[in-house]
């Protein structure tokens, strides 16, 4: 489980980067936090696995306070990939980056190649395997980064916007493979602006906007709310759109539900 | 890394950033030399405390407040490696503990004053008043574009260092050798970082027309104002008075 007690957190000499923020993520959920550019998204999943610690207030990680702990033990629960792949990537081979962080982890040997071969398999880049990770595509270079977390089988997987630079394709991928995970009873986080991929395969959305926590509710609850999405600079989802444009009467983001209230609609005009 | 805050320039109304960058290129060269110069502990803290009043006039506490506190991270090092060099060329213990004293506030005393310069003073004017001494506009440039990259040099390595936190890497474990091998997983990727924006940025200045035309013109020309020469008085008398300290007193 994840806790934040009114966590408040500035960089130096600015306004807070996080303004009492109050949050639980229960095990098991998948959630997303969206809202505008320097929101503070960052800065609050930087929080749980200790890289940042609150000023004030306190973040629990399965029950252990961040303060009173080490990075690296909480990284071992808390697998975070950033945005830019390019701050992690290093290694000399696609295969030696993967192995990273199982080896920082101490996982004995046979433990690691089985590893790395399941993360090869699961992103689709056995094909480069033993090619440096610097001549990879943009993409590809974020797949390995993702891989390169996921392999050592966190129990709490956060995601610094993911999809960005993704075709269609990889982003189904992706959220079927997060979806996957999550049956499995991982907790899956991802800071993200992709509204549809949230509106498609996200069941909670936290939103936030200057450092605080304006929304936290079903996704569907969230992502209808005009003036929310407005405040946290955000595109509605195409069904939001519809739904508002034909002045249907509950607006939703679930296809069958848009299309029942089209159809009862239509129904309308020819009683 | 946080001592490269002090060279992340942000605008500002005071008195201080509108000098010409010419006069306090005159402050800047003055008082390098001095701190280079003297080895008196006193000395090197009166020039240290000197830059305060600039630091306040400039209202860049913060930054510099940043770039000094990171600075004492390096001075632990400089201190124990001038006294074991010290005591391994036959000083006795209480010099190499003063000259130890000393190198380390000669350290502090020199990041403040570039801190004190570089916050204050725009790359674009610095390198206007280059061209204006007569300086090569490349050689201007260049120069310029390096000291603006170094504080995002310094942001970067703060975000890769997080991200290889977050996959296990323990910066601060094992012996020496262990430790120095610790930080290749963050430099690999800095250098590369670096090398992939240096081809941007010239990829970028080129299809806005760098070097298209021999002669450039300038939006700005600097002109010194009565400010500009009192700071210049203010520089150089004291840069005098402290050499004939050295002349007249003695004091090194
Ligand atoms: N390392 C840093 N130093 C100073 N300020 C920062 C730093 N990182 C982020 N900020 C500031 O904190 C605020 C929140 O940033 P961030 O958490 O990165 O937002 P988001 O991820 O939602 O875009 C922004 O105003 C940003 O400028
Ligand atoms: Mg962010």
């Amino acid at each position: 489980m994840i806790r934040l007690e009114d966590v408040t957190f500035s960089y130096a000499s600015s306004k807070p980067a996080l303004s009492h923020v109050t949050l639980e993520i229960s095990d098991g959920e998948f959630v997303a936090i969206i809202g505008e550019n320097g929101a503070g998204k960052t800065t609050l999943v930087k929080h749980l696995n200790g890289l940042l610690k609150p000023e004030s207030g306190r973040v629990l990680v399965c029950g252990v306070d961040s303060r009173e702990t080490t990075v690296a033990t909480l990284a071992r629960k808390v697998g975070l990939v950033f945005q830019n792949p390019d701050h992690q990537l290093f290694a000399e081979t696609v295969e030696k980056e993967l192995a990273f962080a199982l080896v920082n982890f101490g996982m004995p040997k046979e433990k690691v190649s089985e590893k790395v071969e399941w993360a090869l398999e699961e992103f689709e880049l056995k094909q480069y395997r033993s090619r440096s990770p610097f001549l990879l595509s943009g993409g590809e270079r974020k797949r390995l980064a993702l891989a390169s977390v996921l392999c050592y089988d966190p129990e709490i997987v956060i995601l610094d916007e993911p999809t960005t630079g993704q075709d269609s394709r990889q982003k189904h991928r992706l959220a079927s493979l997060l979806k996957r995970l999550n049956e499995q009873g991982k907790t899956v986080l991802i800071v993200t602006h992709d509204i549809e991929f949230v509106s498609d395969y996200i069941p909670r959305v936290v939103v936030m906007s200057g450092g605080k926590l304006v929304a936290d509710g079903p996704t569907g609850e969230c992502l209808t709310r005009l003036e929310l999405l407005e405040r946290a600079s955000l595109i509605s989802p195409q069904l939001a759109e519809i739904s508002w444009d034909l002045g249907l009467k509950s607006p939703s983001i679930d296809l069958d539900f848009v299309v029942a209230g089209i159809n009862e609609m239509i129904r309308g005009l020819h009683g | 890394m946080k001592v490269l805050a002090g060279f992340d320039y942000r605008r500002g109304k005071t008195p201080i950033h509108k000098l010409d960058p010419r006069s306090k290129l005159v402050y800047l060269v003055l008082y390098s030399a001095l701190t280079v110069y003297f080895k008196n502990p006193l000395i090197l803290l009166l020039l240290f405390v000197s830059t305060i009043p600039i630091v306040s006039v400039g209202k860049i506490w913060g930054r510099w407040g940043i770039s000094i506190k990171g600075s004492v991270f390096f001075i632990s090092f400089i201190f124990i490696f001038n006294f074991i060099a010290q005591v391994l060329s036959g000083s006795t213990m209480a010099d190499a503990v003063l000259s130890g004293i000393s190198m380390s506030i000669r350290f502090v005393a020199l990041i403040s004053i570039f801190a004190t310069f570089f916050l204050t003073t725009s790359p674009e004017e610095l390198t206007q008043s280059m061209v204006q001494l007569k300086i090569p506009y490349d050689y201007a440039l260049t120069f310029n574009m390096a000291m603006r990259f170094v504080p995002t040099l310094g942001k970067e390595a703060g975000h890769i260092m997080d991200a290889q936190k977050s996959r296990g890497l323990e910066l601060e474990k094992g012996n020496l050798m262990t430790r120095i091998r610790n930080y290749i997983p963050v430099l690999i990727p800095l250098i590369i970082s670096s090398f992939r924006r240096a081809e941007l940025v010239a990829d970028a200045m080129e299809s806005r027309a760098f070097g298209a035309s021999k002669k450039r013109t300038s939006l700005y020309v600097l002109t010194m104002g009565s400010n500009d020469y009192l700071f210049i008085a203010i520089s150089a008398l004291s840069f005098l008075l402290l050499l004939s300290l050295n002349l007249f007193a003695g004091i090194a």
